[in-house]
C-alpha cells in the first residue's frame, strides 16, 4: 500500500516536471518563431525598398544617360542581326599547318570535314534602298 | 472474520441500514463509473476517431508575407512602376504640447516647408489630434525626434512611389495623400490594388515606352509643338505596349501639376483624325465592294458641297485608282468611295470598329468620340478623310490593328493578357490583305516614305487634320499631324501612332508641318530601335516571298498598268 503510493507519486512528480519543461520549451521555441517571423518581416520590407530602389536606378533614361556616357555602345541596328541561314558555306580547312597560330593535327581536319554535309548558301542581305533601283 | 458474520447477522433496524447504506454505495459507485465511461469513449472519440483533432504543425497566429498599403504595379517584364514604402507621419496632440509657439518655432527648423504661424495655431487648437506633415524622410524624423517636444507623434503610413516618375504617368495615373487612386490604373483597378497582394501587371513595356516618349519629345521640341500623344499596341492582344501623353508629370508630385499635363492626350483627348481615316473609307469601301483595287474615281474637280469645297492637298487632277487615291492621301477620290457606300453603309461600319463609343480601356479617362448627329451625308463626305468625327488616338490605333491584324476587332486593354479576346471579325482576310499592301504603298512609294525603318517592313498613313478653331471653323495654321504605322507588313504585329499636336514648319521641313514631316520621322526611329526589344527580327525588304506579298498593281486610265511596290 505504502510503496505503491510513494511509486505513484513519484511518477506524479516526473510527469509534473516533464510537463513543466515541456512547457518551457515550448515558450521559449513560440518566442523563438515569433522573432523569426519579425525578422522576415523586416527582411521583406527591405527587400521592398531594395526593390523600388533597383526600379529607380533602372529607369530607361538614366540607363541611357550613363551608357552614353561609360560606355562605348550604340543602338542595334539591324545590319548586326541575322539568322544562321544567312552563314556562307563552311570553308574548306587548310590541308597543313595552322590557323590563328594554333596547330591543327591531321586527325581534327579529318574528323571535321569527312563527315559534314555541304552547308547550304545564304543570299547576303542587302538592305540599301539604292540597290533595289 | 467471526465478527463480519456477526455483522451479518444483526437483525431489526441495523439490518436495514446497512442494506440502504450498500444500496445507495451501489447507485454511486454506477453513477461515478458511467461518468468514467464517458470520459473515456470521449478520449477515444477525440483521439482515435477524429483525426484533425491536433494539428501535426501548430498554427502560427504571426502572418509570414509582408502587407503593404496597396499591391504593387509593374510592367510586362516585371520592373517596377508604382510601389508603397512605410514612412512616418507627424501627427500632435495639442493637449500635451506644453507652448505652441516655442515648438512651431523649433519644428520649422527641422522641416523648413512648414508654416510656423500655422502650426502654431494647430497646436494650440483643443482638439487631440493635428496632423503636422505626412510621409517624412527618416533624415526629418531623426531631426524632430533630436527636438524633443512633448506632444509629438510619429504614425507610420504606407506612401505611393512611382520610381519611373513621369515615363508612365498618364497611364498609372497616382493616389491621393490617404492612398485613394485618383487617375489612370490606380483608380481604375483602385479596389484590386487596395486588397490584393500579387503585383498588377501591365502590357505596357518600359524600355518601348521610354524610347516613344523620347522620340515624340523630340519631335515636339523641333516643331515646337503644344504636345503630342505615342501609341505602341499589339494587334494579336490588343495589349498597349506603350502610351505616352505629352507634356506629362511625375506621378510623385501629381497634385501641383497644371490640367493641362494631366490631360491624356492618347484617351481622354479626341480629335479629328484626319487623313488617316482613309484607312477606314478605303478598308470599307473595299469590303462593301463599292470599290476594288483595280477600280477608280475622277479627282479632276474638287468637289463643292453647299458652302464647303473639298480638294486635294496633293492634287493630281486627273483620274486616280484606288492606290492612287490611297497613296496620294486624295480627299476628292475618297468622299466619291464613301458616297459610294452611303451614309448607312459608313455608319454602321464605324459602329462596327467601336469608333462610335469609349474604347475598352481600363482607364478612367477615356474620352467620348464626337459623333455627328443627324448622320448627313455631308458628314459622310467629311468622315470620309477623317473630318466631322472626333475620336481619340487610342480609337484610331485600334481601329487601324483591326484592318491589319486580318480584319478581328479585339478590345484594347493595358493589362498583360495570356488569353487574348476572340474578338469579332471586320473586315475579310483580303481586304485586311489589301489594306497592308496599300499601306506599304504608302510607306515605300507615298506621303510616307520618312516613316520607313529599314528592314523591318514599315506601312502606313499620314494625318494632317485641321484643329477646330473657337467658333465652328477651322484654324488653318493649327495642326494635328499624325502618322499611323504597321510593321513588319508582310505579318504586323504592331501598330505606331505618333500624334503632334500644333507643330510648326521648320526650315528642315521647308515649312510644312504635316504627318509627313512630323510624325513619320519619329515613327521611323520608333521602330528601327524598339523592334529588337519587341522581338521583330530584321527582313530583307527584297525577298521575293515579301515582295509576291505586298505588291501592287497600279492601274491608270485606259488600261495600261504600272507595277509599284
Amino acid at each position: 500500500m505504502r510503496r505503491s503510493t510513494i511509486l505513484w507519486f513519484l511518477i506524479a512528480t516526473c510527469l509534473g516536471v516533464a510537463l513543466f519543461l515541456v512547457k518551457h520549451e515550448v515558450q521559449r521555441r513560440e518566442e523563438q518563431l515569433a522573432q523569426l517571423h519579425r525578422q522576415i518581416l523586416s527582411s521583406q520590407e527591405a527587400i521592398h525598398v531594395l526593390e523600388a530602389e533597383w526600379s529607380y536606378l533602372n529607369r530607361p533614361d538614366r540607363l541611357e544617360a550613363l551608357v552614353r556616357r561609360h560606355l562605348d555602345l550604340v543602338p542595334l541596328d539591324n545590319q548586326r542581326l541575322g539568322s544562321i541561314e544567312l552563314l556562307p558555306m563552311r570553308l574548306p580547312l587548310p590541308d597543313v599547318g595552322s590557323t590563328d597560330g594554333m596547330p591543327v593535327t591531321q586527325a581534327s581536319i579529318g574528323s571535321g570535314t569527312a563527315n559534314l554535309p555541304p552547308l547550304p548558301v545564304g543570299r547576303p542581305v542587302v538592305f540599301t534602298r539604292e540597290a533595289r533601283r | 472474520m467471526r465478527t463480519r458474520s456477526e455483522t451479518v447477522r444483526l437483525e431489526g433496524h441495523a439490518k436495514q441500514a446497512i442494506e440502504t447504506g450498500r444500496n445507495r454505495l451501489i447507485l454511486a459507485g454506477c453513477l461515478i463509473g458511467l461518468a468514467f465511461v464517458a470520459v473515456s469513449a470521449r478520449v477515444v472519440e477525440l483521439s482515435a476517431l477524429r483525426n484533425h483533432s491536433e494539428p501535426a504543425l501548430s498554427a502560427s497566429s504571426v502572418d509570414t508575407t509582408l502587407t503593404v498599403g496597396r499591391a504593387d504595379i509593374v510592367d510586362r517584364n516585371g520592373l517596377l512602376v508604382a510601389t508603397s514604402l512605410r514612412t512616418p507621419s507627424l501627427y500632435a496632440d495639442p493637449k500635451e504640447v506644453l507652448d505652441a509657439e516655442d515648438a512651431a518655432f523649433r519644428l520649422a527648423t527641422a522641416l523648413p516647408d512648414i508654416n510656423p504661424a500655422e502650426t502654431a495655431a494647430k497646436l494650440a487648437s483643443d482638439r487631440r489630434f493635428v496632423w503636422l506633415k505626412r510621409n517624412l524622410t527618416p533624415r526629418e524624423q531623426q531631426q524632430i525626434n533630436s527636438l524633443g517636444i512633448p506632444g509629438l507623434h510619429f504614425f507610420d503610413e504606407w506612401k505611393r512611389v512611382y520610381p519611373q516618375g513621369s515615363l508612365t504617368a498618364h497611364v498609372v495615373g497616382f493616389t491621393d495623400i490617404d492612398d485613394r487612386g485618383i487617375s489612370g490604373v490606380e483608380r481604375s483597378f483602385d479596389d484590386v490594388l487596395r486588397g490584393g497582394r500579387e503585383p498588377l501587371r501591365l502590357a505596357l513595356d518600359l524600355r518601348v515606352q521610354h524610347i516613344v516618349r523620347q522620340e515624340l519629345a523630340q519631335q515636339i521640341a523641333t516643331f515646337e509643338a503644344i504636345g503630342g500623344a505615342g501609341v505602341i499596341v499589339d494587334v494579336n492582344t490588343g495589349e498597349t505596349i506603350a502610351m505616352v501623353s505629352l507634356p506629362d508629370f511625375d506621378s510623385n508630385v501629381a497634385g501641383q501639376m497644371d490640367p493641362d499635363a494631366l490631360f491624356n492626350r492618347a484617351t481622354l483627348g479626341v480629335y479629328e483624325m484626319g487623313s488617316t481615316f482613309k484607312i477606314f473609307n478605303t478598308a470599307m469601301a473595299l469590303e462593301a465592294g463599292t470599290a476594288t483595287m483595280r477600280s477608280g474615281y475622277d479627282a479632276t474637280n474638287p468637289i463643292k458641297i453647299s458652302r464647303f469645297t473639298i480638294s486635294d492637298y496633293h492634287a493630281k487632277r486627273r483620274w486616280l485608282s484606288v492606290p492612287e487615291i490611297f497613296k496620294y492621301s486624295s480627299n476628292i477620290g475618297s468622299v466619291k468611295m464613301a458616297i459610294d457606300v452611303g451614309t448607312e453603309g459608313q455608319r454602321a461600319f464605324m459602329a462596327k470598329l467601336g469608333m462610335l463609343r469609349e474604347t475598352a480601356l481600363e482607364l478612367p479617362e477615356l474620352g467620348r468620340p464626337m459623333v455627328p448627329n443627324p448622320w448627313r451625308p455631308i458628314n459622310t463626305m467629311t468622315i470620309a478623310f477623317g473630318h466631322g468625327l472626333s475620336v481619340s488616338p487610342m480609337h484610331l490605333a485600334a481601329g487601324v490593328a483591326a484592318m491589319v491584324n486580318g480584319g478581328i476587332r479585339r478590345p484594347l486593354t493595358i493589362l498583360e493578357t495570356d488569353t487574348p479576346s476572340p474578338g469579332e471579325r471586320i473586315i475579310s482576310e483580303r481586304t485586311s490583305h489589301d489594306m497592308r499592301r496599300l499601306m506599304r504603298l504608302v510607306v515605300d512609294d507615298g506621303t510616307g516614305r520618312k516613316a520607313d525603318a529599314e528592314g523591318y517592313i514599315v506601312g502606313g498613313k499620314t494625318g494632317t487634320a485641321e484643329k477646330v478653331g473657337g467658333r465652328g471653323g477651322y484654324r488653318r495654321k493649327a495642326l494635328m499631324s499624325s502618322f499611323v504605322a504597321a510593321f513588319p507588313m508582310q505579318k504586323p504585329r504592331y501598330v505606331v501612332l505618333v500624334m503632334v499636336d500644333e507643330p510648326k514648319g521648320t526650315k528642315e521641313s521647308h515649312g510644312y508641318a504635316t504627318g509627313g514631316w512630323v510624325a513619320a520621322p519619329a515613327i521611323s526611329r520608333i521602330i528601327a530601335r524598339s523592334a529588337p526589344l519587341l522581338g521583330v527580327a530584321p527582313v530583307d525588304p527584297e525577298a521575293p516571298e515579301i515582295r509576291r506579298d505586298l505588291m501592287i498593281e497600279v492601274p491608270v486610265e485606259g488600261g495600261k498598268r504600272l507595277a509599284s511596290f
